[in-house]
């Protein structure tokens, strides 16, 4: 696919930028870090070089200051190359995009720093009991004159492992479900903070995820962001915008497994002397992922037309999500299964695809909880 | 589910549902971690009598039935695909082949070896698949006297690297297109032969897969299975045979992995009760569940038209069809299910979403199994 023509010339610029960052860094090491399960640290000072990360963070502070459909593009982009790569570059976003709607200007310049000098962040809300039901967290801020003193532990937290700075969600009312729920800036270097384990995947592997253990970890009050008890209230706001970006990297990946299969079946030849593409029920099997990507990208950059135009725009952000990762994850297995055997080994690059993608459905709300939402907002009108 | 097993049928299934239990499941995870070979469990197999299970006695085998091979390879299946599938590329592939086209001495020698476990076999088939213009046979047997010369390159053959022996298809008569291919027996310590490497591979690690090389590879006519010119037809039927077992296989990591997503949902508490409360889980399971029973009467009944001697192209390439899909689809809601603890490794289910998609592989061809059923139906 060439560069979208229908974007505006410096929204190109960045596409070009982000596929030119993705066929020099991503696309040759994604293999390796996957095999061994290795966070590659090179990817955010590189991608701070090529004028791409961290991208949601505007220019006064420091950031590359894009539009929200430039931040949709780089997503796609560094997905065709590998989803955990994107994942690290663009899920990565997700507290920064909280700290930016609801932060002070404090919070705001410390939280960014780091990673415009092309370090991590991190998200850490959930807990080996509470996952899809985040309001029965169990960790707690408690204050303590002028500091919270925080206690609990969170599984599956992404990048912090190497972050600098994490949002963490705990509760300072016990009883009260979601709306006891408060957001803190927590550094991680802060006396208490242990990575206890790293978990090994069956896909993203080199994305690092991490049990986080909180014992008696003490930040000063200036680390609450916004008020007690709106910490959900955030963190779901900051949701709507970020498990858009989830869908923007699974158009990303599906567009790789559709791209890989397109290619073989072009260059396969059968016993017959003929390519496989030369057969209608191989062509038009890729002519139904092709439509099914499509369908998804268009699906995911209309969150991108609501957000700027100022509507409502939750329920299409999880129509976005779920279509898309729904979609990828049918498109990459497809391809492993138009590949063969080759599909199935690791000369090539689908079976990956397949290993990368099952978790676009589960995480930023798992499907399940995506089709909560819409058929509360529907059933709601 | 009423299909109605016999005595001997039901003791297989459970005496391997034990077997399964004691010898392969303390070595599943491990195998696949380590891409290691399970050397041991391929002689407990052996002994158990199971590379044998339908072949002829008077090879050694127990003659139990095409129906009792199918329900052994589905059991093992729940704890090891790789497993199983060192068992179907022995009997139901290299095993399947001799029995039919071999001769007395071929039997002799490899049939029974091959059912004592003494000598492991493959089938090579299929060739490397991703440079520009690969495709399928190309490897060619150049009659020369009384000898064939072998020249060309095998790949993703199962078995490989481990086995003793390989049935290899090359092209003989370049000119007739239906018999164009002849069957060779190779051991593996002919010259000219070479494993080149091992095949790294998404899932079912127990059983490695090779790419092979033939340089000037001299084998008397002795070797050739079957006659020259009757390549394809041993290895369409084989195929088709050795499909039925995979689809046995695919049912068995799909049954596995629903109960572990059954059990998970029973346990798994969110929102103050058991997710196995929410439809939305219910209807995941119902889901698998019926797609699981459906699929199972189609690979039981074919295995039955097997030791009837029916025709089972039509059936192999159903199964093919809707069981690979039922497959892949069952093990990406169990993952669902598990949220994302199912995409740990330390979760079996990680390594069942893997493993399922590895059998009833689309090889190579434009032949997608619609144009086999279509055919059948239209022709
Ligand atoms: C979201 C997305 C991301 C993609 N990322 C990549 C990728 O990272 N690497 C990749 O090989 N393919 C990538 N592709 C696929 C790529 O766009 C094309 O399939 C492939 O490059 C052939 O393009 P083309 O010849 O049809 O036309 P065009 O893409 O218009 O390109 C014409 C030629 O210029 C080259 N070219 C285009 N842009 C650049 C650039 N920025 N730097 C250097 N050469 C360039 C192309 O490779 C091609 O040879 C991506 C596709 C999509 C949709
Ligand atoms: C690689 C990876 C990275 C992650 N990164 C982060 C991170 O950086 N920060 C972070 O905080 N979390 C992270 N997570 C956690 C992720 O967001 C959770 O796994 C997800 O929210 C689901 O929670 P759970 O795993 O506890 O599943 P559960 O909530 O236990 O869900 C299990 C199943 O039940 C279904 N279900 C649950 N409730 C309902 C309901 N009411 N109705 C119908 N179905 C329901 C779910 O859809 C799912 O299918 C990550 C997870 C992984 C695997």
């Amino acid at each position: 696919m060439g560069i979208d023509i229908s974007l505006t010339p410096e929204q190109q610029k960045i596409q070009q930028a982000a596929r030119e960052f993705t066929a020099k860094y991503v696309i040759p090491n994604a293999g390796k870090y996957d095999r061994a399960g290795e966070f590659p640290e090179f990817l955010g000072p590189e991608a701070v070089k090529a004028g791409i990360y961290p991208p949601a963070v505007p220019k006064e502070y420091g950031g590359p200051g894009l539009d929200l459909l430039s931040q949709a593009i780089i997503a796609e982009e560094i997905g065709y190359g590998c989803g955990s790569f994107a994942n690290i570059l663009c899920g990565n976003m997700m507290s920064a995009k909280l700290v930016l709607l609801a932060g002070t200007e404090e919070q705001k310049k410390l939280y960014t720093k780091p990673l415009v000098e092309g370090g991590y962040a991190g998200f850490a809300l959930t807990e080996p009991g509470s996952g899809s039901d985040a309001g029965s967290i169990s960790t707690q801020a408690r204050p303590d004159g002028d500091e919270y003193v925080l206690n609990g532990s969170k599984c599956f937290a992404s990048f912090c492992g190497y972050a600098t700075n994490i949002v963490v969600f705990a509760s300072t009312s016990p009883g009260k479900g979601v709306k006891g729920l408060s957001a803190f800036i927590v550094e991680m270097e802060r006396e208490g903070m242990t990575v206890a384990s790293v978990e090994h995947k069956l896909g993203i592997r080199s994305s690092n995820s991490v049990e986080l253990v909180l014992k008696n970890v003490r930040v000063p009050k200036d680390h609450l962001i916004g008020s007690e008890g709106e910490g959900f209230k955030y963190a779901m706001k900051a949701l709507d915008t970020g498990r858009a970006a989830v869908g923007y990297v699974a158009v990303g990946v599906a567009q790789r497994a559709l791209d890989e299969a397109v290619k073989y079946c072009k260059e396969y030849i059968d016993v017959n002397g003929q390519p496989l593409s030369a057969h209608q029920s191989i062509a038009f099997r890729l002519a139904d992922m092709a439509i099914q990507v499509e369908a998804a990208r268009q699906l995911a950059r209309r969150v991108v037309r609501l957000q700027e135009s100022g509507a409502p725009y939750t329920t299409e952000s999880c129509m976005a999500k779920t279509f898309a990762t729904d979609t990828a994850m049918r498109v990459c297995a497809e391809s492993v299964t138009l590949l063969g055997p080759y599909g199935y080994s690791q000369d090539g690059v689908v079976e990956k695809l397949m290993r990368d993608i099952k978790i676009f459905q589960i995480f930023e709300g798992s499907n399940q909880i995506q089709r909560l939402v819409i058929s509360r907002n529907l059933l709601a009108r | 589910m009423s299909f109605q097993l016999n005595e001997i049928q039901e003791l297989i299934q459970q005496n391997t549902r034990d077997f399964a239990k004691e010898y392969i499941e303390p070595i599943a995870g491990q195998t696949d971690k380590e891409n290691s070979f399970p050397q041991k469990v391929v002689e407990q197999l052996a002994g158990n009598d199971y590379f044998g299970l339908f072949l002829p006695e008077e090879f050694g085998g127990s003659e139990a039935g095409y129906l009792s091979f199918v329900l052994a390879v589905e059991e093992m299946a729940k704890v090891s695909a790789g497993v199983a599938a060192i068992l179907i590329n022995q009997s139901a592939l290299a095993g399947y082949a001799l029995n039919k086209w071999g001769t007395p001495d071929q039997k002799k020698s490899y049939l029974s070896s091959l059912i004592t476990g003494e000598k492991l076999g493959a089938f090579a088939l299929a060739e490397p698949g991703a440079a520009p213009g690969a495709g399928p046979n190309k490897l060619t047997a150049v009659k020369d006297g009384g000898d064939y010369i072998l020249n060309g390159r095998k790949s993703y053959v199962a078995n490989g690297g481990q086995a003793d022996f390989y049935l290899v298809f090359g092209v003989t008569d370049e000119e007739d297109p239906s018999r164009r291919m002849s069957s060779f027996i190779i051991e593996t310590q002919t010259p000219g032969f070479s494993v080149t490497r091992t095949i790294g591979k998404m899932g079912q690690r127990a059983c490695p897969w090779a790419e092979l090389s033939f340089e000037n590879v001299r084998v008397t006519a002795g070797q050739l299975l079957g006659n020259e010119g009757e390549g394809s037809i041993i290895a369409q039927e084989a195929k088709a045979v050795a499909n039925v077992a995979e689809g046995a296989l695919v049912i068995g990591v799909a049954q596995a992995g629903m109960e572990e997503a059954a059990n998970y949902a029973k346990q798994r508490i969110q929102f103050g009760q058991p997710i196995a409360n929410f439809p939305a889980i219910r209807n995941m399971l119902a889901e698998m569940s019926t797609n699981i029973h459906l699929a199972r009467l189609a690979v039981y009944d074919a295995a039955n038209m097997i030791e009837q001697g029916k025709n089972i192209f039509t059936e192999a390439a159903m199964i093919k069809l809707f069981v690979s899909r039922i497959g892949q689809n069952s093990l990406i809601d169990a993952v669902q299910v598990h949220g994302g603890y199912g995409f740990s490794e330390d979760m079996v289910v990680s390594r069942y979403y893997r493993d399922v998609k590895g059998s009833l592989l689309i090889d190579g061809s434009a032949d997608l199994p619609e144009s086999f059923i279509a055919a059948d139906l239209l022709d």
